[in-house]
């Protein structure tokens, strides 16, 4: 780890003018869990940080909004995970933060340092001697010849098959969720589906977001819908693991249990946060059934491409979809 | 099981220390002026480092010391513990250009701080002439010794009793005769105990004009083996060094010989001058000390239709390293599960481009019973018998291979009792027809193990107090097994004193020679050895041989400050030279062959599996396991050795596996996040019980070894238990969710 200069700024302005003249590799800092941590490997540099963990306009949290629900940038995945509101009416957002890392992390982490999240891929974060296009643009991608178990199917490229490996993510894009963000060109709203890019032939350029843009808070618009929902995450142990294959799934059904409204997003097999429109269109209109709950798993695992070791990963994901419409079948007020 | 009746603290001596925090381990210590060390690692796996750039790391402002090959003359190899030497392996980086594995040490940097140390080890630049390696049993270049041939020792020989081939063409042939023949692959895996490999490292002038004093102060299961290793790795008397090891946090085997960080750290604070400290970070602990090889096995065992089983044969390749031949015994067992007249064992050790591999937690016998049991398993079902009663029926008394009488096996009735307890008898044997509730489909699966009874030299001090206080010493390692607890409650039942007034002391070269801590020998050991102590306490207190004693009546009527007495206890039968082995810090454990019985701990275990509908994932809600471990000398302790055993046997079976590429060599998946040990949540019910019967030979006290034996079997049960699920046969691990979907 090389030394980097850090400062604490008291208020959201002054961690914008903070970073600017930080210079254009300065990083915010939040719970620090992937940037500190990919520091010590060796994978991340920057010369500082500005550390905004502490900012209280960034801590609000209000889920009581009739229109949408709010989440501060800052506010810790522990606390998020245990708001009332969400484990009645949303549980798969409450899902996808208690699912994910362990209880230490979730309480250092922040929801939204969480979207900003990077990919696990073993030859990414294990340096040299590993070839890997996303740290080091060009210099090629170990996994595509490696050990892949854990990789992407969907989304992939030639030149990274790298998992986006977060969990909160999947479950904000099936509920339509948005992002508020502030930078030096002022401030702007983007669609959490068009936040995330996939990785195309350049694996190093991960988000939407421009230098210095800082995220304010998340929005999801209210929906009924979110009560008859999970996340269901499929890993190789039952707590303290990224997903091999997750689904986020809410239902709406009608008194004929015929499904008026679906979500369905991936985590685990796709490059980043992937939501299944193709898949919910499948259901909707249709009796919320084994087979059309499976018929949307496969639908929403069309495109995918498998590589030398996850190839089960397509049908694991089907299943998971399969199951996740299941559970959220059985908690979908009719 | 035993009752508890001990006070509580007896129960676990230093528990509350634990969960305080005060509990010191070995790099713990922080001397005044203390500096930091880091290593740089190789990241090819083989070949020549030709070019070493030290200078931008030796330029970083805080650092002391860059160490590299080039410099370090005055350091030469700890030899290979099991080639007369005290090292995990004999090759020692930093001693030449040669590139043997990734994640070798090629410099320690020493510093004022960890960060510096980190970043300016990161600075520095290699330069290699790579060579093409292998890493795995299959790959080209991988060589397939004999290990027989290739080690000609009595202890690494193969195991043979009657004709195990001619039964077995026999037997392909008779009618109604059952030959199963099947290869079962185990990949290597790594211990990962919580506290990393590391050493601080401190001289200090003797002030007797001689050579000055290092002290080491490290985690080891070996403080032997790092005094005497060390001082032969710098040509200094054994004398002028101690090692301090109060507590080990998980050693499991990693720590059991000396690592190749120590000499390097002592080198560096004897340059710099002051203290050194060194904590080998989680990755480079993958590749800078041992870990289970991977081995494939080969089994073919025949019986005759009514279940008797005539012959077996056992061929193991087990992966070793390039420079050192790590030999298996992985048939010592499988010959004696069951009372089988005809056995072959072959062993053969596979050189890949690894650092040496060592001992892990039943380090053969794990991936031997996983194979064996399988296979057992596998005639059971080919059989139409019921695996309980077919493993009932092979029992003997008698070692098959010597001949000799076991001195105890109680394995009979840890089947019989663990069936009982789990409800064997409602099994219904086709595979995938019980159902849980949810539409589960249940498996249940039964396995046996054993480990060989030894025991090891072991010296032990106790010292009377006219307070009535008792201080007892022993010559070995506390390394989470409750060695500690067990010193106590042997000392203060012996005594008829309260278990407060006994302070234990263990893992200190100061006070006594130490034996390595390993082969669960440790309380079998150390207990005799206390027992002989206390014997000689009495004798020099002029009390009864038997009875409580007012310790501090006693001490003050020999008029003395205090009654000091050193015994030493070896296993039976050996010989007193093996007192000049314990002395010079190297192993002597004997057995399990002792004159006239042979001595085994056994084990069953009985585990549930549930595989979900729909998504498949596999769970272990519940596991029963019964062991016979002679007298059982600290229940507590004891049941958690062996709940921490089936913990890691479900482990090994469904989780665990270090991945390599073979592009890179080395493990890829070397950190808690990627090495996936089993947590809580994956970890249902586990009901243990114990025979608790007396060893009548193997020592006064009864007592066989445990930590090993309770995870020997578990992997077995695991598998047998999915196929009974699913009607597969997994013969590889750790068996996946992908296996099953
Ligand atoms: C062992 C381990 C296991 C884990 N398991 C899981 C898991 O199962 N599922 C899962 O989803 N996650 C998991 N994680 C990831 C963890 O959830 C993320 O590291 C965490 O959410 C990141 O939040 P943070 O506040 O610590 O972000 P930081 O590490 O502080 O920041 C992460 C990135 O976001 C940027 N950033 C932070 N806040 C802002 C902001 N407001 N605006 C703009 N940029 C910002 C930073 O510059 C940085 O690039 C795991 C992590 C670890 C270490
Ligand atoms: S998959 Fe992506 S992150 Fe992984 S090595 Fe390839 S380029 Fe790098």
């Amino acid at each position: 780890m090389r030394p980097f200069a850090y400062a604490a700024p008291a208020s959201v302005p002054e961690a914008l003018d903070a970073l600017v003249a930080a210079g254009p590799d300065a990083r915010f800092l939040a719970g620090g869990t992937t940037l500190y941590d990919l520091m010590k490997l060796g994978v991340e540099a920057p010369p500082a940080v500005v550390d905004v963990h502490r900012l209280p306009e960034l801590a609000v949290v209000d889920t009581a909004g009739p229109d949408e629900l709010v989440f501060g940038a800052g506010a810790r995945m522990a606390d998020v995970a245990e708001d009332p509101v969400l484990l009645r009416d949303y549980p798969m957002l409450a899902e996808s933060l208690a699912k994910a890392a362990s209880q230490q992390l979730r309480t250092m982490a922040t929801v939204g340092g969480n979207l900003l999240q990077r990919t696990r891929c073993s030859y990414f974060r294990g340096g040299a001697p590993f070839a890997c296009n996303k740290r080091e643009p060009g210099s090629g991608c170990s996994a595509l010849e490696g050990i892949d178990r854990a990789h992407a199917v969907l989304g992939t490229s030639d030149s990274c098959i790298a998992t986006y490996a977060g969990d909160w993510a999947v479950a904000l894009i099936a509920l339509d969720a948005v992002v508020d963000v502030l930078g030096p060109d002022g401030a702007r709203t983007v669609a959490l589906a068009d936040l995330h890019h996939e990785p195309g032939s350049h694996p190093e350029r991960e988000t939407t977001l421009a230098a210095g843009e800082l995220i304010l808070r998340i929005r999801v618009p209210t929906t009924r819908t979110a009560r008859g929902s999970t996340y269901h995450k499929i890993r190789d142990r039952e707590s303290y693991a990224f997903a091999l294959a997750s689904a986020a799934t809410a239902v709406a059904l009608d008194a004929d249990g015929v499904v008026t409204d679906a979500r369905i997003a991936l985590g685990g097999v796709a490059t980043r946060p992937w939501r299944a429109a193709a898949a919910e269109r499948t259901l909707v209109g249709a009796p919320l059934t084994v087979d059309t709950a499976r018929r949307a798993g496969e639908a929403a695992l069309a495109g995918a491409r498998p590589g030398r070791h996850n190839g089960f990963k397509i049908e694991l994901a089907v299943r998971t979809v399969t199951d996740a419409l299941r559970i959220a079948g059985e908690r979908a007020v009719q | 099981m035993s009752t508890e009746t001990a006070p509580p603290s007896t129960v676990r001596v230093d528990a509350r220390d634990k969960v305080t925090g005060t509990l010191r381990y070995g790099t713990d210590r922080v001397p005044p002026g203390m500096l930091h060390a880091a290593l740089a690692v190789a990241t090819v796996a083989k070949g020549r480092l030709v070019h070493l750039d030290t200078e931008a790391a030796a330029a970083l402002p805080g650092v002391h010391l860059v160490l590299t090959h080039a410099d370090a003359d005055e350091l030469t190899s700890g030899g290979f513990l099991l080639g007369g030497g005290y090292g995990f392996q004999s090759f020692q980086p930093l001693t030449g250009d040669r590139i043997a594995y990734r994640g070798q040490p090629i410099a320690l940097v020493v510093a004022d701080t960890l960060h510096v140390a980190t970043e300016a080890a990161a600075l520095v630049r290699a330069e290699y002439e790579s060579e093409p390696g292998a890493f795995t049993l299959d790959a080209p270049g991988a060589e397939a010794l004999v290990q027989s041939e290739a080690i000609p020792l009595p202890m690494f020989a193969d195991v043979v009793a009657g004709d195990a081939d001619g039964v077995l063409a026999e037997a392909a042939t008779r009618p109604g005769a059952v030959v199963i023949d099947a290869v079962y692959d185990h990949p290597a895996q790594h211990q990962n105990p919580m506290e990393l490999i590391g050493t601080v490292a401190e001289w200090r002038s003797a002030g007797d004009g001689g050579a000055d004093i290092l002290t080491v102060h490290e985690g080891t299961q070996n403080a032997g083996a790092v005094q005497h290793g060390v001082a032969t790795q710098l040509g200094i008397d054994a004398d002028r060094v101690e090692v301090i090891s109060p507590s080990v946090g998980g050693g499991f085997g990693q720590k059991n010989s000396l690592q190749p960080q120590t000499a390097l750290v002592a080198i560096a604070a004897r340059r710099v001058g002051r203290p050194v400290k060194l904590v080998v970070p989680r990755t480079q602990v993958f590749h800078d000390s041992s870990f289970r090889p991977a081995t494939r096995q080969h089994i073919r065992l025949a019986a005759d239709g009514t279940g008797r089983m005539l012959a077996a044969v056992h061929e193991v390749d087990q992966q070793t390293s390039r420079h050192d031949l790590f030999p298996g015994t992985h048939t010592e067992i499988t010959s004696r599960l069951y009372g089988i007249p005809n056995y072959r064992g072959l062993q053969r050790l596979v050189r890949t481009d690894v650092q040496t591999p060592g001992y892990m937690r039943a380090p053969y016998e794990h991936s031997a019973a996983f194979a064996f049991e399988s296979a057992v398993d596998e005639l059971a079902v080919a059989l139409g018998q019921d695996p309980v009663e077919l493993r009932l029926a092979n029992d003997t008394d008698t070692d098959p291979v010597s001949g000799e009488p076991f001195s105890s096996r109680h394995l009979a009735e840890c089947l019989r009792r663990g069936a009982e307890r789990f409800g064997w008898a409602r099994r219904t044997p086709e595979p995938g027809s019980m159902r849980a509730d949810d539409g589960s489909r249940v498996g249940w699966g039964v396995a046996v193990g054993c480990y060989p009874g030894m025991a090891a030299p072991t010296a032990a001090r106790v010292c009377a107090e006219p307070s009535g206080a008792v201080r007892v010493e022993v010559g070995a390692h506390e390394m989470g097994q409750g060695l500690r607890t067990a010193m106590v409650r042997t000392v203060a039942a012996d005594l008829g004193i309260p278990a407060g007034d006994v302070t234990p002391a263990v893992g200190d070269t100061r006070a006594l020679p130490h034996h390595l801590t390993a082969g669960s020998w440790g309380t079998a050991g150390a207990l005799p050895a206390i027992a002989l102590a206390l014997a000689e306490l009495r004798t020099a207190l002029k009390v009864p041989e038997q009875g409580p004693v007012d310790v501090a009546a006693a001490v003050a009527a020999t008029g003395r400050d205090s009654v000091e007495v050193e015994a030493v206890y070896t296993a039976p039968g050996q010989p007193p030279q093996v007192l000049d082995r314990l002395r010079a810090g190297l192993p002597a454990p004997g057995g399990p062959e002792h004159p006239g019985f042979v001595t085994f701990s056994w084990v069953a275990h009985f585990v549930e599996v549930r595989i979900e509908p729909t998504i498949h994932r596999i769970r272990v809600p519940r596991v029963v396991s019964v062991a016979d471990c002679g007298r059982v000398a600290s229940p507590t302790t004891a049941g958690s050795q062996l709940r921490g055993g089936v913990v890691w046997g479900i482990s090994a079976a469904l989780r665990e596996s270090s991945e390599v590429d073979p592009r890179f060599g080395g493990f890829l998946n070397a950190s808690l996040e990627e090495y996936p040990i089993a947590v809580n949540a994956d970890i249902g019910e586990i009901d243990v019980d114990f025979i608790d019967t007396p060893d009548p030979m193997l020592n006064s006290l009864g007592v066989k070894g445990l930590g090993e034996v309770s995870m020997v079997g578990v992997a077995g049960a695991v598998a047998n238990a999915v196929h009974h699920a699913t009607g597969r046969r997994f013969r590889r691990l750790p068996i996946h969710l992908e296996d099953v979907l």
